[in-house]
C-alpha cells in the first residue's frame, strides 16, 4: 500500500517527499478533527456522569 | 659529525618522480549504477505473487491501524485539552462580561432565602476553585452534563441544588482529556476546601470525612485543625439519613442516587429546609475507564458576599 502510493506520486524525489508529507498531514487532520470527535462519544472511556 | 679522516658516505640519489597515468576505474560507477543495483535486488527476491502482495497488504494495514490507535490516544489526552481550553476560556470571558455588566443585588442575610440563579444550559454561571490543586486550578462551571457541556468545563447536573442552596449541588467533570478538570479528584482529602464563586457570593465547601475516618473522627487530631471547623461525619450531626454520605466513594454508573438531595436517599425523608448544603463532584473511575464513578461529597462551611478585592482566606490554603 505504502509502496504503491510512493510509486504513484508524480514528480522528482523532492516533490514526492513534499507530497507524501502533505498526504500524511491531511490524513492526521482528518482523523483529529472529523473522525475522532465523531467516534469518541461511542467509546466507553469518558462518561463521567451518573444516570 | 663523522670522525675525521673518513670520506663522507655517498648519499642515495632520489629517483626521479615517476608519473603514473590515471587508471580509469569503473567499479564505483558500476556499483552505484541504478540498473546494476536493481537487477541484483530483483534477482534476490522471489517473483511478486498474489500471496506476497496480500500478506504485505495485511501487514501494512495492521501497522496503519496501530498508528491510528496511537493517534487517538494523543487526541484524547492532549488535543481535546487544547480544544476544551479554548471553550473554557470563551465561557469564562462570557461569564466575566456578564458579571461586570449587570447590576448586583446584595445577597439576603438569611442563607435559606437565596435568590435563585437563572441557569441557561451550556452557559457558565459560577467559578470553582480547589486551592490544594494550586492557584491555577480554576474552572467556570456550566449548566448541563451532556458531552457538549462537559467539553467546556465541569457541568452542573440540571435539577440539583444551586450553589449555597440546601440539597446537593452536583457537578460532573472529565478526568482525562477535555481539560481534565477532575483529574486529581481522588487526591482530595477530608477538610480540603472547594470554593465556588457566583456573581454575589463565595461558598466554601469542605470535603467530608472519608469512610475510614468516620468512626474515630472525634478523637482524630485532624478534626481539631482549623480547616476542619464545621466538618464532621454527617451521621453524627444530621442523623442516619446521611449515614452513607462520606468524603469519597466509588459507585456504579447506574447509582444516580449519589446526587440526590440526600445522597443515597431517593425518597427524601428530610424536609428541604433541614437538608444539609452539600456539594457532590462526580467523574469516571478508574482513570481511562467508565466502569465506575468516583464521587466526592463536601459540605458548605462558610459563605462570604462578593466584594471588590476580597478573596476568601480559604483560597490560599494548600
Amino acid at each position: 500500500m505504502y509502496g504503491w502510493i510512493w510509486r504513484h506520486l508524480p514528480g522528482p524525489l523532492y516533490l514526492r517527499v513534499v507530497e507524501a508529507v502533505v498526504l500524511v498531514v491531511g490524513i492526521v487532520a482528518l482523523l483529529m478533527f472529523v473522525v475522532f470527535p465523531w467516534a469518541e462519544p461511542k467509546l466507553p472511556f469518558n462518561n463521567v456522569t451518573t444516570q | 659529525m663523522p670522525p675525521r679522516g673518513m670520506p663522507p658516505r655517498p648519499r642515495p640519489v632520489d629517483p626521479p618522480t615517476e608519473v603514473i597515468p590515471r587508471v580509469e576505474d569503473d567499479y564505483d560507477d558500476e556499483y552505484y549504477d541504478d540498473d546494476y543495483y536493481d537487477e541484483d535486488e530483483k534477482d534476490a527476491l522471489p517473483p511478486e505473487s498474489f500471496a506476497r502482495k496480500a500478506v504485505r497488504g495485511v501487514g501494512e494495514g495492521l501497522i496503519t491501524m496501530g498508528l491510528v490507535v496511537l493517534l487517538f490516544v494523543v487526541y484524547e489526552v492532549y488535543v481535546t485539552d487544547l480544544l476544551s481550553a479554548e471553550k473554557q476560556q470563551d465561557a469564562t470571558a462570557a461569564l466575566d462580561s456578564e458579571w461586570s455588566s449587570n447590576t448586583v443585588t446584595p445577597p439576603p442575610a438569611d442563607p435559606n432565602r437565596q435568590s435563585k440563579l437563572n441557569l441557561i444550559e451550556g452557559k457558565a454561571f459560577a467559578k470553582m476553585y480547589i486551592p490544594v490543586f494550586g492557584n491555577d486550578w480554576k474552572f467556570s462551571v456550566v449548566e448541563g452534563t451532556t458531552d457538549k457541556h462537559l467539553e467546556i468545563g465541569p457541568g452542573h447536573y440540571k435539577d440539583t441544588a444551586q450553589p449555597g442552596e440546601a440539597g446537593n449541588f452536583a457537578i460532573a467533570g472529565h478526568r482525562v482529556g477535555k481539560g481534565a478538570p477532575f483529574n486529581d479528584l481522588d487526591l482530595l482529602e477530608s477538610c480540603n476546601a472547594v470554593v465556588v464563586q457566583t456573581q454575589t457570593q463565595w461558598f466554601v465547601y469542605r470535603v467530608l470525612p472519608m469512610s475510614s475516618e468516620v468512626a474515630g473522627w472525634a478523637s482524630n487530631p485532624k478534626s481539631k485543625q482549623p480547616a476542619c471547623t464545621g466538618v464532621a461525619p454527617l451521621s453524627t450531626t444530621l442523623g442516619d439519613a446521611y449515614a452513607k454520605t462520606v468524603g469519597q466513594e466509588i459507585v456504579l454508573p447506574t447509582q444516580g442516587e449519589v446526587i440526590a438531595p440526600i445522597p443515597h436517599q431517593t425518597a427524601a425523608a428530610v424536609p428541604a429546609d433541614k437538608q444539609a448544603r452539600l456539594l457532590t463532584l462526580t467523574t469516571c473511575h478508574p482513570r481511562f475507564s467508565d466502569r465506575q464513578r468516583l464521587i466526592v461529597h463536601a459540605i458548605e462551611t462558610k459563605s462570604y458576599p462578593v466584594a471588590d478585592g476580597f478573596v476568601p482566606p480559604e483560597m490560599t490554603e494548600g
